[in-house]
């Protein structure tokens, strides 16, 4: 009982965060712009006044939920790991290159073929952090970031160099990747590819891998109490280096299923940040892989709102980064959930004391 | 292409040319420690060096002033310092989540600002530009290799060398910085001590935001004349692995930036020489892995401490 009233004074908190942020960033729209109420209406009423602007917001919002739920899997076992852009790189390379060079597979074979592949680079890249933090103590922080460098110019070496596509001129990017890779669109009115179907699934897994199974019991507690866990007969160091396998194993699908549902060839700097995304969507989700369902349609939502503002109105799309950093600093803001749940507390005592 | 860099070498050149670039690692890096040492380890300082970049070459530009757009780029990235603190020490935000939002904001704010103030969407580019000044030392800047040594360099070369002088007196020579350092170690000790925790950590990262401030105000007239979106790529989190290179002392601090710059220097000159077949991604690469590479030897002889320790 005590649970879900704190789950549910959680969610308040968060909601009416994300409305403050979002009243915040109307009050600099009424500062800078000369057209205030143009602005704030393609900002959130634009994303779903068409299918084709829906659409796109949940296709935005696929790949996010992928590196949200990326995120949320180390921040649970206690590692700040900041590497899930440099892991989707490696793993929409991996899962790329089945795409482009396996021809004359049918897409039930291939597509989860892909899939495999990206998981498996994601997590081969991840561990490499993960085993410098588990056995050596290194700042998975700072490795994390530099690893991110190394894979995206690495991609980026590979792109220009070795798989470039000849007729793709000026730009780098591999082959078209076959027919059978591809991720249809599921409905003729929408624009939105089959990829979000496998984002869902993907939260639904995480979620059961979490909360009902002993491996995920044992990671919530390394990072809840790991001395705890230690002296419980934990082999923290394994639960640690496996958080950041499969966190780049989902931050590698995330990448991949942009490849093959969204671009159709692996592009270089095809992410602009999405695994840095994924953090913002994690802690707006407080790490739990339903909410991050949620976290990444509001979080691509807001992206979208953004972009048709800067269309119809004088207001830049960055405004909505700042309602981000205000909605991530309000979220994060332990001071004022602690007090919220304690006037409850209070208040609730106070009821008991008057009968 | 090995004869011109050797040549470089020869004449000294390359002095100048590493301490361009080692400029805003190592003050960042400063930053970094100084918020580090205090336990309240400063990740912003990418998305600071980013602001005051801006604000600085815009009020530069405006008021035709370096002086005052170094000073203005500096309020800026204390005053967001500060704000930092705020959120983290009294709304209890995560240090390293109040780091990371200032990042996101460095880069947005300043695209933001750019379209919002200039009208432009990539980069300002001022005609008139007053830039941080370079010093020629009259007379020495005459004599072959000292010339090049010790003349020629921007002012923030000579403010970044100093500011490792004045840090490592702040830190190990005065009673704040007995205090700081007690404050990271065991903030709870120093608190039964009459110490205020908060107080000092508050101004540990109002020194981050300053460093960071110089930095990034060297970044747009110093280093170059115009503000790029994002122009500092990872430099601040260069900085930060600074820290843990350089043993988290400001004399490691100072030889980890150099070695940085360093590996940039070859970078820039292996780039731009003629015929190199070097693909650049690969020296791009080099800073990264090196700080990766760093991180572990670290961590081993920090365990290797412990081990003897116990």
């Amino acid at each position: 009982m005590k649970r879900k009233s704190s789950f549910l004074l959680d969610l308040l908190g968060i909601a009416s965060a994300a409305i403050v942020a979002v009243l915040i960033g109307f009050i600099i729209i009424l500062l800078v712009s000369d057209q205030p109420l143009q602005a704030m209406k393609s900002l959130l009423v634009d994303p779903i006044s068409n299918a084709f602007n829906f659409g796109t917001v949940l296709n935005k919002a696929t790949p996010l939920i992928f590196t949200g739920l990326a995120l949320s899997v180390v921040f649970r076992a206690g590692v700040f790991s900041m590497g899930a852009e440099g892991q989707l790189y490696v793993g929409a390379f991996f899962g790329a290159w089945v795409a482009t060079f396996i021809p004359g597979l049918p897409a039930a074979i291939h597509i989860p073929l892909i899939l495999i592949f990206a998981m498996l680079g994601g997590a081969l890249y991840g561990a490499i952090p993960g085993l410098l933090k588990a056995y050596y103590n290194a700042n998975e922080i700072v490795s994390t970031l530099m690893l991110n460098f190394v894979a995206t110019l690495s991609v980026s070496y590979l792109l220009n160099n070795v798989f470039k596509d000849p007729a793709s001129g000026g730009y780098a990017r591999m082959p078209y990747i076959q027919p059978s890779a591809k991720l249809g669109k599921f409905m003729e009115a929408l624009p939105t590819h089959s990829g979000i179907f496998i984002a869902i699934a993907a939260a639904v897994i995480i979620y059961l891998f979490l909360y009902k199974t002993k491996g995920g019991y044992e990671l919530r507690l390394v990072g809840e109490n790991p001395l705890f866990a230690e002296y419980g007969g934990i082999n923290t160091k394994k639960v640690i280096v496996l958080s950041v396998m499969i966190s780049g194993a989902l931050a590698g699908i995330g990448g991949v299923v942009e490849v093959i549902g969204l671009h159709g060839a692996l592009k270089d700097q095809f992410s602009v940040g999405l695994g840095f995304d994924g953090i913002i969507i994690a802690l707006l989700a407080r790490n739990h892989p339903i909410g991050v369902i949620a976290a990444a349609f509001f979080y691509a939502y807001l992206q979208v709102g953004a972009q048709t503002m800067q269309m119809n109105s004088d207001v830049s799309r960055e405004l909505a980064v700042i309602i981000q950093v205000l909605l991530v600093l309000l979220v994060s803001a332990q001071a004022i959930f602690a007090y919220l749940k304690q006037r409850v507390h209070r208040r609730k005592r106070g009821e008991a004391n008057a009968l | 292409m090995l004869s011109n860099l050797w040549g470089q070498i020869i004449d000294l050149t390359i002095i100048a040319i590493i301490l361009r670039v080692t400029v805003p690692i190592l003050l960042s890096a400063l930053g970094g420690l100084i918020s580090d040492l205090a336990g309240v380890v400063n990740i912003g300082l990418e998305g600071l060096m980013l602001i005051s970049a801006f604000t600085s070459i815009a009020v530069g530009s405006v008021t035709n002033s370096w002086l005052v757009g170094v000073l203005a780029g500096v309020a800026a990235t204390v005053l967001i310092s500060l704000a930092m603190g705020f959120f983290s020490l009294k709304m209890k935000v995560d240090i390293i989540i109040a780091g990371f939002a200032v990042n996101i904001f460095g880069s947005g704010f300043t695209i933001f600002m750019l379209n919002t103030v200039f009208g432009l969407t990539g980069n300002y580019n001022p005609e008139h530009l007053n830039k941080i000044p370079v010093i020629r030392i009259p007379f020495i800047d005459d004599i072959p290799l000292l010339g090049n040594l010790l003349s020629g360099h921007n002012l923030m070369v000579w403010i970044s060398l100093l500011a490792v002088l004045f840090s490592f007196v702040l830190i190990y020579r005065t009673p704040y910085g007995v205090h700081l350092r007690s404050v990271g170690e065991a903030p709870d000790a120093a608190r039964s001590l009459g110490i205020h925790v908060e107080r000092i950590q508050y101004s540990a990262l109002a020194w981050s935001g300053l460093f960071a401030g110089l930095a990034g105000a060297y970044f747009s007239m110093g280093l170059t004349s115009m503000f790029v979106k994002d122009m500092t790529a990872g430099t601040g989190f260069l900085g930060l692995a600074v820290v843990l290179f350089g043993n988290r002392n400001p004399i490691g601090v100072l030889l980890g930036s150099l070695l940085f710059g360093l590996a940039n220097a070859i970078t820039t000159l292996v780039e731009t020489a003629p015929g190199a077949h070097i693909p650049s991604q690969f020296i791009k690469m080099i800073p990264y892995l090196v700080t990766v590479l760093a991180l572990v030897i670290f961590a081993i002889r920090q365990k290797r401490k412990n081990l003897a320790l116990s």
